[in-house]
């Protein structure tokens, strides 16, 4: 259920509307190929054998046997590979790159995670390869690991990696911290945790590689990054311009395909037969195949007066890097800025440090540390009302930040921040309230949320489209853009069908291939629509004017007169004056007009912040929403059902609002996973959730009717005013069930997820203390 | 991917125990029966289990059906979960099962997954297991020397053991349907409400005369190495009206014969608390069922 509520008063024609997406037809049909279902004649099929441990010595590793094996075509080790890594570490991610982060490609003597590859094959068929995997006789000498963060910062603790175990830390100094708290009449203090979570996309990470007759590496593979190309070129010891990676359209993404997963294996493995390789994660491959979200714990020491007005927020945050940097330097750096919520704060301090262990390594996940400091500042605001004897929605009302407020990092807020109102009408969404049945108890949660779009403004991103008209008025779009699944291709082409005066049908779009697309960057950062959007609003204007300027000339009337819609150019006041949109390409390409255009969008370029205060510019902008909960608990088993969920956010702009809807109402699932069952547990490292039967993603009996409300504040630094909705979806989704959890029970329990268990034991608790 | 073994698919039973009797009549464990397979080849997948050939049960015709006749109830044992649903009198017929038969698995895998495939798979979570055990079921086996009955409540040895031998193949479960004056409910608590593993099943079953309990079952699942059934707790319910106080007394009685483990599901502590909150609401309302009205 979906309803859109604009207040802006713009006339789009292609914009805006619910049309079915280019993608659905062959979603639908099953006429899709991802990038599995690509195969070559003369293809190999590989599998990476990992390691059992997280923390050993790799002493011997024999794989005569494997290569013995018919069928087998190679088997790769450490010690067959040149001596280069894969970085994990964007440069320029903390300002002091460690070199010595990087990821060996594959085990040469010490193993830091349970599941890190040691061996590569390539065999005749997949069978081949996981006999030839099995064949491979090693011998692990298991070493004193670290497992917890805390642990990992204290002094003599086992370093991961040398020098140290600390990999990023932020701060943020604002204000007068010890006045602020001074100023406070209650001040409150709360812990709270988050746990590891798996992405769980439908598509297990795969690709396909061959070496063509440039000596081009080429894969096609599902990611949600083609620029990696660079990397990978460098992992593997060629140019950058012999690693071609071509997309498809991906079966779900979150973060996780935003790492090199398949690509450098690949790519070595195709290098060393010479002969197309495929490589398909099973859903236990994947488990250990790309970072998970890391677990946080997060301290609120929140000053606030007796009216509510904060006046003081003291935040610390500890993360679990794992075994390798990945992104957590910036994942840290999204939970620094978001740590106190969408309030106005004068005083603050957030401190926050992400350590390395021998767990899994964590990366990006959809809500990127945004999510996780969601968790924590909305649970606090619900523990605070409750302290203050004021409603919950009213403490926010109080400290919601406004429109030209300065961030916790000094930046003022310059669009549109529809918190309140997002909150209120989701709010008002949840309708009548459930009543308590017995032990089944109902509650109410809320959350609002502060969640940037577009990268860091310091990595200085830009987005590239071309936009060309063929001469039979058929409209072509080419952008490396990938699509995971969000639509952000087909928006592409109704923005250029809105800008062309054309149907979504005419537009035909041409994007992920690293060769031949312009390179639009990451579908990351809920950048799409912001930077590639733009892109292909720029190029398509640039054509729009060129082709109004003829059209124009043609009336004889001033190009500003004449408009493009329905496959027509017209004068604006005068509809009888007109011509096909056909005609006047075609016209326009007897005389050399030139029908297209490439275009660089670049996002707003800062320097970094400074390290001691955290003050300065770190994100293009920010969106603003809610999600609205109402549960029931049965108080007896612990059991949560979520019988209604809300989610009202303001995106500036739905370029598809059915498109945007979906995003909604996944980031309401997902979110739900995050706060009542999904958990990914490691002992001593080692993983003992491998599966979908450990690690419960929420199913179709699981979730209520989810209900989407769409603001446009058309205030955004997207196309037509759009903001975003990739991760927005899903970060106030955990927090607003928790309080919703807590309203019913009257506990709350601190710990994602919050399992059926840990509810009877914080009511047992409760109970225990009366 | 899998190891390699055979598939063979029998045209009848005798043939397919003339199979499984091949290495000697007591069987083999290289050879294995197959029913739904939603367990098997899960195992056989993850190289838990080894199989050099499998006996698929679906060609043969004998092992299909329910039959209700003279208030006996019978199922093939080739019966799916989705069979149970299907049938209009199992609501009566066996109100535990079809409650268990709704929340198994998913919708895939109650198509394909057989009865009797869940009461021989071993877990000590298998869904139909409290239901039958409530309903007082019994187990036909066949073999080449000839058939037995086995009351299910004698059917499991211990983890992962029955009294099937591995030449020998469950063909029918039955039992007794309900008398009219009684109750049957289950309850599954797991970490979610679809496709879960549960954390805690709890069947029974209430009968009714004059007010007094005449047959209390209580069958717990998860909380032992097999799902059993909590006989001393349905020893103080027998003979009495089922007032609170009693209910509750049974009710700590079967958490008591509960001997659960930690895993990564549940700890053993929550697991003690559910079958005693699960055992107290369900017996309420299995004696508020039968003593509406009467």
């Amino acid at each position: 259920m979906t309803e859109t509520e604009s207040w802006a008063n713009v006339n789009l024609r292609q914009v805006g509307r619910p049309l079915a997406r280019t993608d659905a037809p062959g979603k639908a049909a099953g006429k899709t190929r991802y990038a599995g279902d690509y195969t070559m004649p003369n293809m190999l099929h590989a599998k990476v054998l990992r390691s059992p441990e997280a923390s050993a010595l790799l002493r011997r590793i024999d794989v005569s046997k494997a290569r013995a094996l018919p069928g087998v075509a190679c088997v790769l080790t450490a010690a067959d590979l040149p001596d280069r890594k894969a970085s994990t570490d964007i440069p320029g991610q903390t300002g002091k790159k460690k070199l010595a982060t990087d990821q060996q490609v594959l085990v040469k003597e010490r193993v830091r995670y349970h599941g890190e590859p040691l061996a590569l094959v390539a065999a005749e068929t997949q069978a081949i390869a996981e006999q030839a995997a099995e064949l491979i006789d090693f011998e692990l000498e298991p070493l004193p690991g670290v497992y917890d963060p805390f642990k990992a910062m204290r002094p003599g603790a086992p370093v991961v990696t040398a020098p140290d175990n600390v990999v990023g830390e932020h701060k943020v100094r604002k204000g007068d911290i010890e006045k602020g708290f001074a100023e406070a009449d209650e001040i409150i203090e709360n812990t709270f945790r988050t746990q590891f979570i798996e992405h769980a996309f439908l598509e297990p990470e795969v690709g396909l590689a061959w070496i063509d007759e440039n000596d081009v590496i080429n894969i096609r593979v599902a990611t949600q990054v083609i620029e990696h190309f660079r990397p990978i070129a460098e992992a593997v010891g060629v140019p950058h311009n012999k690693v071609r990676i071509l997309g498809a359209l991906v079966g779900g993404g979150f973060g996780g395909k935003e790492d090199v997963t398949v690509e450098i294996y690949l790519a070595l493995l195709a290098q060393a037969t010479g002969r197309p390789v495929r490589l398909a994660y099973t859903r236990e491959d994947s488990m250990f195949g790309h970072g998970k979200r890391h677990p946080f714990v997060i301290t609120h020491r929140t000053g606030f007066t007796k009216d509510g007005r904060i006046t003081a927020v003291k935040v610390t945050i500890t993360a679990d890097s794992g075994a390798y940097v990945f992104l957590s330097p910036y994942v840290l750096l999204y939970a620094t800025v978001a740590a106190p919520g969408p309030y106005r704060v004068d005083n603050v301090h957030v401190d926050a440090v992400a350590a390395a262990t021998n767990n899994m390594f964590t990366s990006a996940f959809r809500g990127f540390g945004a999510a996780q400091a969601c968790v924590a500042h909305e649970a606090q605001m619900d523990e605070a009302a409750k302290a203050l004897g004021i409603d919950r929605m009213e403490l926010r009302r109080r400290n919601f930040i406004r429109t030209g407020d300065k961030l916790v990092t000094g930046h003022p807020i310059e669009s549109a921040v529809w918190a309140d109102e997002c909150m209120t009408k989701a709010w008002e969404a949840l309708g009548e309230r459930t009543p308590d049945a017995g032990p089944v108890k109902t509650g109410r949660g809320v959350a609002t949320y502060q969640q940037s779009y577009g990268r860091i403004t310091w990595l200085h991103d830009t987005s590239e489209a071309w936009v060309g008209v063929e001469v039979d008025g058929s409209v072509v779009v080419r952008s490396g853009v990938t699509d995971i699944g969000a639509g952000q291709v087909s928006a592409l082409g109704q923005i250029a069908a809105e800008l062309l005066g054309v149907g979504l049908d005419d537009v035909t779009i041409y994007n992920s291939d690293s060769a031949v697309t312009p390179l639009a960057g990451t579908t990351t950062a809920t950048r799409g629509l912001y930077m590639t959007g733009n892109a292909v609003r720029l190029a398509a204007e640039a054509i729009r004017g060129r082709f109004l300027a003829r059209a124009a000339r043609e009336f004889g009337v001033e190009p500003g007169e004449v408009d493009l819609a329905e496959s027509k150019a017209f004068v604006t006041d005068r509809p009888d004056k007109s011509m096909a949109f056909k005609a006047l390409v075609a016209l326009c390409a007897s005389e050399g007009v030139h029908r297209s255009e490439l275009v660089m969008f670049r996002a707003p370029f800062t320097g970094q912040i400074d390290p001691e205060t955290g003050q300065g510019r770190v994100h293009p902008d920010y969106a603003y929403g809610a999600q609205a909960v109402e549960v029931a608990v049965d108080t007896e088993t612990g059991e949560v059902t979520v019988l209604k969920s809300v989610g009202a956010h303001d995106v500036g702009q739905a370029i598809n609002p059915d498109a945007v809807a979906g995003q909604i109402e996944g980031g309401a699932a997902m979110g739900q996973g995050y706060a009542l069952s999904e958990e990914l547990c490691y002992e001593e490292g080692r993983l003992t959730t491998p599966s979908f039967s450990e690690y419960l993603i929420p199913t179709a009996m699981d979730v209520p009717r989810y209900q989407s409300i769409i603001l446009e504040s058309r205030s955004g630094l997207g196309p037509f005013g759009a903001k975003g909705i990739g991760e927005p979806a899903l970060t106030p989704v955990a927090p607003a069930i928790a309080n919703a959890v807590a309203d019913a029970i009257g506990v709350r329990v601190f710990d994602l997820p919050i399992t059926p268990e840990k509810i009877v034991m914080a009511l047992r608790r409760a109970e225990a203390a009366e | 991917m899998f190891a390699e073994f055979d598939l063979v698919m029998p045209g009848d039973l005798d043939e397919a125990l003339d199979i499984l009797a091949e290495a000697g009549g007591d069987g083999d464990a290289g050879i294995l029966p197959l029913a739904g397979g939603t367990n098997l080849v899960v195992d056989l997948r993850a190289r838990r289990i080894r199989a050099d050939k499998l006996v698929g049960l679906g060609r043969i015709a004998a092992l299909r059906g329910i039959e209700r006749s003279n208030g006996r109830v019978t199922i093939g044992a080739g019966t799916t979960l989705s069979d149970i649903l299907r049938d209009p009198g199992m609501v009566e017929a066996a109100p535990s099962l079809v409650d268990s038969a709704r929340v198994f698995a998913g919708q895939m895998v109650r198509n394909t997954a057989t009865v009797a495939g869940n009461v021989c798979c071993g877990s000590p979570a298998a869904d139909t297991v409290p239901p039958l055990l409530s309903l007082d079921a019994e187990v036909t086996l066949a073999g080449k020397g000839g058939t037995r009955n086995v009351p299910l409540a004698d059917f499991f040895l211990g983890y992962q053991e029955d009294e099937r031998r591995p030449a020998e193949l469950v063909t029918k479960i039955a039992w007794d349907a309900p008398k009219p004056k009684s109750a049957n409910l289950f309850y599954k608590l797991a970490r979610r409400k679809g496709d879960a593993i549960t954390v805690v099943g709890v069947a029974v079953t209430v009968a009714v005369e004059a007010g007094k309990c005449t047959t209390a079952r209580i069958a717990l699942g998860a909380v032992a190495p097999v799902v059993k059934r909590a006989r001393e707790a349905e020893a103080l319910l027998e003979g009495e009206a089922l007032t609170p106080e009693l209910i509750e007394a049974a009710a700590r009685q079967a958490a008591e014969d509960s001997s659960p483990i930690d895993d990564v599901r549940a700890s053993a502590d929550y697991r003690r608390h559910s079958v005693h909150a699960l055992t107290r609401r369900l017996l309420s309302q299995a004696w508020a069922q039968v003593t509406e009205g009467g």
